[in-house]
């Protein structure tokens, strides 16, 4: 991080602190959806940073608003944060004003006739029953061997939704539309600008990932410092320093994965699909080890702990899990016959 | 966050890319050695003399000294390239580590003016003495110990698992040189010995590979002169200490199984199914997050500063990350493994359990990651 994005992760995570409390998370998980926080983060330029003024945005570069994003996660922010981000992205890239917010994205099955009837549907959209837009992609129609793949840009009043809920306990609906979409809001797209899409969800997730681990951390270690059992606190047994140090040891490696994506300017595939599966991997057995060390404080519904352990095993499943990014960074390594697996990993940027 | 957990992402200065292709040209010229990228599993003398005419051994000391100056992200460079190619790098490794930047810190002008050319020539090895038969990993409780003498001191006892004494010329041993008191890091002393005194003796240990690169070493009445002390003495403990840093965050703690899945990519180039390409994927994904996180830490130790908890931290991960390696590759074998893979894996597993004890069980790093948490 340069020294503006130090000032922008100070600044976002004192107002996450202090506008975004465990109570706050816990009412939005019973269905109190806090607009005022997304009004808060909206009037503070927290939602559309790194989208050039000129579409709507607050400016700045796409890491800015990945920073904002880590800051976010430490407080398990119930808002479609990550959602936002990855459809105005993809919106500021196709130099097109950011719709109503908040926006996300939607990759079901759906079908869209030359008449410019959007027909389809798409199981467990996050936060859709709080989205302004959407943006349907229409995608698999080969024609005359192109992918002819199309975005569509939906409003809230346009779609039929299922509310469910997901493992984070934020809404979670499936989706359904029926409507006649206006050929200026019909954008043609390719395939890289697809995987785009899924590279900025995924990269989101990694730093939000490798943030709610520091603070699973910090308060998996905190708790062993103040839980006294057989006359002492447990942080003094040997066998809990083992597990945290374990613990530690992962989220070390998360933070400075997530750290090379904050570090350049603009996102390398490789080097997210490195940091979304290390950090998913990661995060899995840093909540076992969070878990076991809280006991059963830590599996009731309102303790903190698992407002950030449920999301963690949400993330690490969301914009590919770890297998398929192993495969991708496979891929990588894989390609080039020619070049040996030490050459190609000594050219990565540090 | 944690006191010890700053792994801030540094860069490799723009001079190391050439440096690197010198060391791959270098490495290309070599026949005479088999690869293992275990630091442990290969040491020629011939072979370090000849990384020695290039100026690789003792790099970043002072030219004064016969060094070359270089940054210690330079030397970086030239370390993963040889463990990488599996280069039999064990005679010089101490020396160049540890021992040469010790006596830096702690040394007389008159230690470092007869060592640091020497080490440097590729003349002059290094082994380190800690563990004692009933001394592992409670360091503190050595039983070594020197009595004062005229001139110097006469040593006796005993140290363990000292990797390549039977090649090496000199040994830093930690020993006592006051009885034990209240404060256990107290009167502790580094003597510089010399294994090829009379009164020194050298006993081989097969490891379980069969292979002998570790010693028991006997000291009867051995005399050390008084230049032969390092730092002052009783200040043993505090120097030690102060070595860990560079003997735990290099890329030895990460490579040593690297062998095993540079052949494991290799065979798959030709046909690999979605579970063998998958786990390369992940092993990859280690390799290259520990290697930042290492490189992060030499940044540091550029800068002067001492990072122990992340040191420790990269030891842990890494040898975590080098045991998994055989365990899991040898669960995907692609039909048609090469021989030397097979072979890689054979060696790896055999040496596997050595990773998580060598330079600090993964119990005593765990314990000091602990204290960097603030719990003990």
């Amino acid at each position: 991080m340069n020294e503006d994005q130090v000032l922008v992760a100070d600044t976002a995570g004192r107002i996450f602190r202090e506008e975004c409390p465990a109570d706050i998370v816990q009412r939005a998980e019973q269905g109190i959806y806090p607009s005022e926080l997304w009004t808060v983060l909206i009037d503070n330029g927290l939602v559309l940073a790194g989208i050039d003024e000129a579409n709507g945005g607050s400016g700045g570069i796409l890491v800015d608003a990945l920073v904002i994003l880590r800051e976010a996660a430490r407080r398990a922010v119930p808002l479609p944060l990550a959602e936002t981000f990855v459809a105005s992205q993809l919106m500021n890239q196709l130099q097109q004003p950011i719709p109503a917010l908040p926006v996300t994205l939607v990759q079901g099955h759906f079908d869209l006739t030359e008449q410019g009837r959007l027909t389809g549907q798409c199981p467990g959209v996050p936060f859709a029953r709080h989205c302004q837009s959407f943006l349907i992609v229409v995608g698999d129609s080969v024609q005359g061997g192109q992918h002819n793949d199309r975005l569509c840009l939906v409003d809230a009043d346009q779609v039929t939704l299922e509310h469910d809920r997901n493992i984070s306990g934020e809404p979670c609906d499936a989706l359904a539309i029926e409507i006649e979409v206006a050929q200026q809001r019909i954008f043609a797209v390719d395939r890289a600008f697809l995987d785009r899409g899924r590279l900025l969800g995924a990269a989101a997730r990694a730093v939000m990932m490798a943030g709610a681990l520091e603070e699973m951390l910090k308060i998996t270690v905190d708790y062993a410092l103040e839980r006294r059992q057989f006359g002492k606190a447990i942080a003094k047994f040997q066998a809990i320093q083992q597990q945290l140090a374990v613990f530690a040891g992962e989220v070390a490696a998360s933070v400075r994965a997530a750290d090379t994506l904050l570090d350049s300017a603009e996102l390398n595939p490789l080097d997210v699909a490195i940091a979304k599966a290390r950090i998913g991997e990661a995060s899995g057995l840093s909540a076992e080890i969070a878990h076991q060390v809280h006991g059963a404080i830590g599996y009731t519904r309102e303790h903190r702990l698992n407002q950030l352990s449920r999301r963690l095993w949400l993330w690490r499943d969301q914009f590919g899990n770890e297998h398929e990014w192993h495969e991708t960074v496979a891929e990588a390594f894989l390609s080039d016959p020619g070049m040996g697996l030490w050459q190609k990993i000594t050219e990565l940027k540090v | 966050m944690f006191q010890g957990m700053n792994f801030s992402p540094a860069s490799l200065p723009p001079s190391v890319d050439r440096l690197r292709e010198e060391v791959r040209a270098f490495l290309e010229e070599e026949t005479d050695w088999q690869p293992n990228s275990d630091f442990n599993a290969g040491a020629s003398p011939a072979f370090s003399k000849r990384l020695a005419m290039r100026g690789w051994i003792g790099m970043t000391w002072p030219e004064r000294y016969g060094g070359g100056g270089k940054s210690f992200l330079e030397r970086y460079v030239v370390t993963e390239e040889l463990l990488a190619a599996g280069a039999p790098v064990g005679c010089h490794w101490i020396a160049d580590r540890q021992s040469g930047p010790l006596l830096l810190k702690f040394g007389t002008e008159a230690q470092r003016q007869r060592f640091l050319p020497a080490i440097v020539g590729g003349d002059c090895f290094f082994s380190i003495g800690m563990s004692e038969p009933d001394t592992g990993s409670d360091l503190a409780s050595i039983r070594t110990s020197a009595v004062r003498v005229d001139g110097g001191w006469r040593l006796n006892g005993s140290k363990i698992w000292t990797s390549g004494a039977h090649l090496n010329h000199y040994m830093v041993t930690l020993v006592r040189t006051t009885a034990p008191s209240e404060n256990r890091h107290a009167g502790m002393s580094q003597f510089i010995v010399p294994i090829q005194d009379p009164n020194v003796t050298i006993r081989g240990i097969d490891n379980l590979a069969g292979e002998s690169d570790f010693n028991q070493v006997f000291f009867d009445d051995v005399f050390i002169a008084d230049e032969l002390v390092v730092g002052q003495p009783g200040n043993g403990w505090a120097q030690v200490m102060s070595e860990l840093a560079y003997e735990r965050s290099g890329p030895e703690r990460f490579l040593s199984a690297f062998r095993v899945l540079t052949e494991f990519v290799g065979c798959l180039q030709v046909s690999a199914d979605r579970q063998q390409r998958a786990l390369a994927g992940r092993l990859i994904t280690h390799l290259v997050t520990l290697r930042r996180m290492s490189i992060s830490v030499a940044s540091m130790l550029e800068s002067g500063e001492m990072p122990d908890t992340e040191a420790a931290l990269i030891k842990d991960l890494g040898n975590t990350y080098e045991r998994m390696v055989p365990e899991l590759i040898r669960l995907h074998l692609p039909d048609q493994s090469s021989a030397r893979l097979l072979s890689a894996l054979q060696e790896c597993i055999l040496h596997a359990p050595s990773f998580t004890l060598r330079g600090g069980t993964r119990e005593i790093l765990r314990g000091i990651i602990a204290r960097g948490l603030g719990l003990r």
